[in-house]
């Protein structure tokens, strides 16, 4: 497991380490993709102004996979009960800074992780941090769908078992203190909430693995719900399904957003603009470039680079 | 388009002509003299037959064929599973023709099978010569190649080559350089003739040379069937009855290759179809050899395995009743809807059903009519070294005796199959407030009975002098005995009693007694039952065993619950209560089952047989087989069995096994996902491959030479079962590696995600996706360890003819210090297959060559049954992670 780099952030490295080699010869120090203007970062450009409380505070991340350096002092903060969209070209670090917010990056050997990410005021790099409640109040939600090839049941109330909320061994079961009824309400709430229950309530005991794409990424919504956290961060949850999949998906998040917090990576930019409160761009080499309301950045932004890759320039 | 491509081919080919026709007889008649070679290969028909022995081994075949290709000729012409291939129609005919046509020469010229098989190679290399010549003339539509091709061009020189090195040194001598020139010559002539002509002549002409030089030295007799060739320079021969067949093998596939080029139409298509073809005779080549194997160890051992066998009809009745559900089960199962073949499909599903209620019936009337069946047969032994001819049968008795195991196995099986289809009655029916009480109280009964087994394991039946099994243990047993007969007939007693509009409508209504009454009832009497000899009592009522006859009513409840929940069933319209029912039927059936298991479960901890109405359950059953149940008799007449030595085997795997799967699995979760991936990870990884292919001797040398002094200093079966552990060892870890490293990434990420740690993921997401790939790599070791001879010469000693058997489970003694359990059984020598059937037939130590075949076979038997347990278990893993 050591040296399982997820697929998603390899790509983002090696493709910042190719575009790195590629662009070092010109103009040594700033990396860009081809058609990208030259421009500085200015810092006001990501001071983002929101009212309420921020559930998440970033300061000065950054993180290294090895010698490549895949994110550069990022800061920012994100407000409660909304959705945030990151985007921006491949390889330019936002899968990296999502997997940054519940700690994922640790399962990587060679990332190194240095700044400070705080949950409610709560530093999440502590070292006596809890991983375990931790992402039990951050959850997250991957680009392909991912359920155990387990029954939908019991990928539902996996998360739940596991931190003992739920308990249906055998020894619970002789002694009476068996929790299947508390096990089909949550089961049903949390399918309910994905809007995957009327689709799924007669065949909980099937294998999940035979679901549709659309349905398994639901699933796997309802799955990260079920533990019931504060947070959920999405990596590109829609990339791999069809229209009217993603379509659910977005109706989804913007419903999530009621209760929860949620923070998603998109590649796709009218994706970005329906559904999100506000967005920020990352652009090739690993700097937040602008992050501000959705509004504002898809209609005026502040960054030329930002508005040449909204406009579709490059990337 | 350019003109190169004018001519394109048809988009179908016509019907078959004269051409493709001939050329399917001639693949036909490749694939019958291949078979052929086969049969004189292992010697079923000898290569020097003629006159009657080899017009009735031709009949045979003309049986054979006439059979299969009429089956399959009338199945597709009634539409049942058309044919619709031209190819496979050709060559059935073709096959039909050939062995026509060889019955025929068998019958009317005098000569024996080695000069038939040479003719048959001419007719092909004549067939292939015409076809080439017919193709090059351009009489037929072809699409050839250039050429036949480097590749073909030097497999036939390097053929020729071979062919010219014989003929050199069978002419000059090897003596002479001139051979080597010959040699040179052929190889050189035969790669021309591939390469150089257009595809078509090609791969035709050398086929057909080679082909017919292999025929035409059988049929002249240069290598007949006394033919014997001793190169000086080899130590072995060659003797004409093992080349012969090989030549047929050889040239029968050369020219099957050949046609099914020809027939094909040479080019791409061409060398697909000859592939195709070659590579199907291959495979079928491999199975038959795997096949023949088994087979042939069979036949020598399954007469001396099988002497003396007696059963009574009733145990064979018990064993065979998982068949009868699984018969019924697949009886069941839909038949599709294709209109003519549904039908079909109904008959073949209900042929197993048919089979074991006929097999069912003729027991039934065994038992009834008190008569006995018996097939006699004889077998030899070897007596002063000479055969003696004994005269043995198989009989079925009408006794109506059932040993424990018989029953308990068979009972279990159901039990565990009717439980798995059962869903969950919860929530239906009306729960009243004294059910509920009831509900709370079995639970809290049968924790009050393990508490006293607790008890009275630690302080024995009677402490202190005090009689406390006989008073409070009797009541225990007596009270919880009578209770759970109370509740096994509840829900019986609850429809029966209901004031439901129908039968259905209290089934329903009552559904809540079900459950409680089957499951609470067999918890109970589970722990009485264990309760009663740890408190050293048995109550009676009159003369029958109190416990025995309360789990057979039990047992006659449940039966008599599903009969009835079946008939309401028939009557019922509403789906929902159909369902309902029908689980009310499972359930009645897991407490039938369960409750019959018990009553065997009884008499076999307590040792008094329990008998009804004739029928009896006792330890010593009516099932007699010598060979597998007796151990050596000594100076007997009869020489009995080898029943140590399956048992020292099954240990041996066993114990192996236990030794092994943790560890290697274990370690395997430790490499794969907890060590840092680099050197030392590598380095293990080296050592694990390097220790999987050290030579089995070295484990024993090993045993042997540090194990043996440790454990007491004499062989024995744990040094044994270690060795064999040492060897399995290394495949477990290897192949549980693997499985653990293809469970996808994705598994472990979302169960991170969901803050579960990594432990519990690798527990419950990790390994159970990689137990399949786990459970190939134990099967695969079961296989090589069970039969492993060498090591255990050297550890476990060569116990021959063994007089008793290894008594592991009852060797276990507790001790009041270090190491508290010790277990004698283990430290001594025992017997085991493989070493047995070594020490009888390669060693030669006394004892009948018959016996030691019939070992070998058991030996096979073993094996087999530790893969059957493997390969469902894995199917069973494997199911749980598929959606189908």
């Amino acid at each position: 497991m050591s040296d399982s780099i997820n697929t998603e952030t390899s790509t983002d490295a090696q493709a910042s380490t190719g575009t790195q080699a590629s662009t070092d010869g010109e103009s040594p120090g700033i990396q860009t993709t081809a058609g990208e203007s030259e421009e500085r970062v200015r810092e006001e450009w990501t001071q983002y102004q929101f009212d309420g409380a921020a559930k998440l505070s970033v300061e000065d991340l950054n993180v290294w996979y090895g010698d490549d350096h895949a994110l550069k002092d990022v800061s920012m903060e994100i407000p409660e009960n909304s959705v945030t969209a990151l985007i921006g070209p491949s390889g330019c670090g936002k899968s990296t800074y999502l997997r940054c917010l519940n700690r994922m990056n640790d399962r990587i050997k060679a990332a190194r992780v240095d700044g400070s990410v705080e949950l409610e005021g709560t530093e999440i790099y502590d070292s006596n941090a809890n991983l375990v409640e931790l992402r039990k109040r951050i959850g997250m939600v991957f680009q392909s769908p991912n359920p155990f090839p387990k029954s939908i049941r019991e990928n539902i109330s996996y998360g739940p078992r596991k931190h003992g909320d739920i308990n249906k061994g055998l020894l619970a079961r002789l002694f009476g203190r068996d929790d299947t009824e508390a096990e089909a309400e949550l089961v049903e709430r949390s399918l309910k909430q994905a809007a995957l229950w009327d689709e799924v309530s007669d065949r909980l005991d099937d294998n999940a693995l035979g679901l549709s794409g659309g349905q398994q990424q639901r699933l796997c919504i309802a799955r990260c719900l079920a533990v019931d956290p504060e947070v959920i961060l999405m990596d590109e949850p829609a990339s791999a399904l069809d229209p009217i999949a993603t379509s659910k998906i977005e109706d989804l998040v913007e419903e999530l957003s009621k209760e929860y917090t949620v923070v998603i990576v998109t590649h796709n930019m009218q994706q970005a603009a329906r559904i999100s409160d506000q967005t920020a761009v990352f652009l090739t080499g690993g700097e937040l470039v602008e992050y501000d309301d959705t509004d504002k950045i898809f209609e005026n932004p502040e960054s030329q680079r930002v508005e040449d890759y909204i406009t579709g320039k490059f990337g | 388009m350019s003109d190169a491509y004018a001519t394109t081919d048809r988009l179908v080919s016509a019907e078959s002509n004269v051409y493709d026709r001939g050329l399917d007889a001639t693949i036909a008649l490749s694939v019958v003299g291949f078979a052929l070679g086969m049969v004189t290969l292992v010697g079923l028909v000898p290569l020097d037959a003629g006159g009657s022995a080899l017009t009735g081994a031709f009949a045979t075949l003309l049986a054979v064929v006439v059979g299969a290709v009429g089956i399959s000729g009338l199945a597709s012409y009634t539409g049942v599973a058309p044919i619709t291939s031209q190819r496979v129609r050709g060559i059935g005919i073709g096959l039909v023709v050939s062995a026509v046509s060889l019955a025929v020469l068998a019958v009317a010229l005098p000569v024996t099978m080695a000069t038939l098989l040479g003719v048959v190679l001419l007719v092909e290399a004549l067939a292939l010569v015409a076809a080439g010549a017919t193709s090059r003339a351009g009489v037929v539509d072809t699409e050839p190649n250039m050429s036949a091709g480097l590749l073909a061009g030097s497999v036939f020189g390097a053929v020729g080559l071979a062919f010219g090195t014989v003929i050199g040194g069978a002419l000059v001598g090897f003596g002479s350089p001139l051979w080597a020139v010959v040699a040179l010559a052929t190889g050189a002539f035969l790669l021309a003739v591939t390469v150089l002509p257009r595809e078509d002549v090609g791969s035709t002409a050398s086929p057909a040379l080679v082909v017919a030089t292999l025929g035409l030295v059988v049929v002249t007799g240069v290598v007949g069937v006394g033919w014997q060739w001793n190169p000086q320079t080899l130590s072995g021969g060659f003797t004409g009855s093992a080349v012969i067949p090989v030549f047929l093998l050889f040239g029968t596939l050369l020219s099957a290759w050949s046609a099914a080029k020809c027939r094909a139409g040479f080019g791409a298509r061409g060398r697909e179809y000859g592939a195709f073809l070659v590579i199907n005779l291959n495979a079928f080549l491999m199975v038959a050899v795997m096949a023949t194997i088994v087979l042939f160890v069979t036949l020598k051992g399954v007469g001396y395995a099988v002497h003396g066998i007696t059963v009574g009809a009733l145990t064979l009745l018990v064993v065979l009743s998982p068949a009868l559900v699984g018969a019924v089960q697949f009886a069941r199962s839909p038949a599709g809807t294709s209109d003519w073949n549904t039908g079909v499909r109904q008959l073949f599903r209900v042929l197993p059903l048919a089979l074991v209620g006929s097999l069912g019936t003729v027991l039934a009337g065994v038992l009834l009519t008190g008569s006995t069946l018996r097939y006699a047969f004889t077998y030899v032994v070897q007596v002063n070294r000479a055969g003696e001819t004994i005269d043995t049968a198989i009989t079925v008795t009408p006794d109506a005796t059932v040993g424990t195991l018989l029953l308990i196995a068979p009972a279990l099986l159901l039990a565990v199959a009717f439980f798995r289809a059962f869903g969950s009655l919860r929530s239906v029916g009306t729960q009243s407030a004294r059910t509920g009480s009831v509900r709370q109280a079995v639970p809290t009964a049968i924790l009050g009975l393990v508490a006293l087994i607790g008890c009275f394991l630690v302080v024995g039946p009677s402490p202190f002098g005090l009689p406390l099994g006989g008073t409070l243990g009797f009541a225990a047993v007596v009270a919880g005995t009578l209770a759970a007969g109370a509740l096994a007939v509840l829900p019986l007693a609850g429809v029966l009693a209901s004031n439901g509009s129908s039968l259905a409508a209290s089934a329903q209504d009552e559904a809540p007694l079900f459950t409680l009454g089957v499951f609470g009832g067999l918890g109970l009497l589970t722990a009485a039952l264990v309760l009663q000899p740890v408190a050293a009592v048995n109550p009676l009522v009159g003369p029958v065993n109190l416990v025995p006859a309360v789990a057979l009513l039990g047992a006659v409840a449940s039966l008599a619950v599903a009969v009835l929940t079946t008939a309401a069933r028939r009557g019922s319209e509403e789906t929902i209560t159909r369902r309902l029912l029908a689980e009310e039927t499972r359930l009645g059936l897991v407490g039938a089952a369960g409750f019959t298991a018990l009553v065997g479960l009884h008499v076999a901890v307590t040792g008094v047989s329990f008998t009804v109405l004739g029928v009896s359950v006792a330890n010593e059953g009516s099932l007699s087989w010598p060979m597998v149940m007796q151990a050596y008799i000594p100076l007997g007449l009869e020489p009995g069995g080898i029943m140590p030595a399956i048992v020292g085997t099954v240990w041996l795997v066993v114990g192996a096994t236990l030794f092994a799967v943790p560890l290697g699995l274990g370690a395997a979760v430790f490499l794969t996902e907890y060590a840092e991936q680099g050197r030392f990870t590598a380095l293990v990884e080296i050592a694990t491959n390097a220790l999987w292919s050290t030579p089995s001797i070295v484990f024993g040398l090993f045993g042997a030479a540090f194990l043996i002094p440790r454990l007491g200093g004499d062989e024995s079966l744990l040094a044994g079962m270690l060795v064999l552990g040492f060897m399995l060892l290394p495949l477990v870890l290897i192949t549980s590696r693997e499985a653990i490293k293809s469970v996808p990434n994705e598994y472990r990420d979302a169960s991170t995600a969901l803050g579960v740690t990594q432990w519990e993921t690798i527990k419950s997401v990790v390994l159970p996706a990689a137990m399949p790939g786990v459970i190939t790599g134990v099967i695969l070791g079961v296989g090589r360890i069970a039969g492993e001879t060498a090591p255990l010469i050297l550890v476990l000693g060569s116990t021959l003819n063994a007089t008793n058997a290894v008594d592991v489970v009852g060797g276990f003694r507790f001790v009041a210090r270090p190491p508290f359990v010790v277990n004698d059984a283990l430290l001594t020598a025992s017997a085991s297959l493989p070493t047995q059937v070594w020490a009888v037939i390669a060693a030669g130590v006394s004892g009948s060559p018959q016996m030691g075949w019939a070992t070998a076979f058991i030996l096979l038997m073993v094996v087999l049954t530790f893969y059957a347990v493997g390969i469902t278990a894995r199917t069973y893993f494997r199911r749980k992670l598929d959606y189908e």
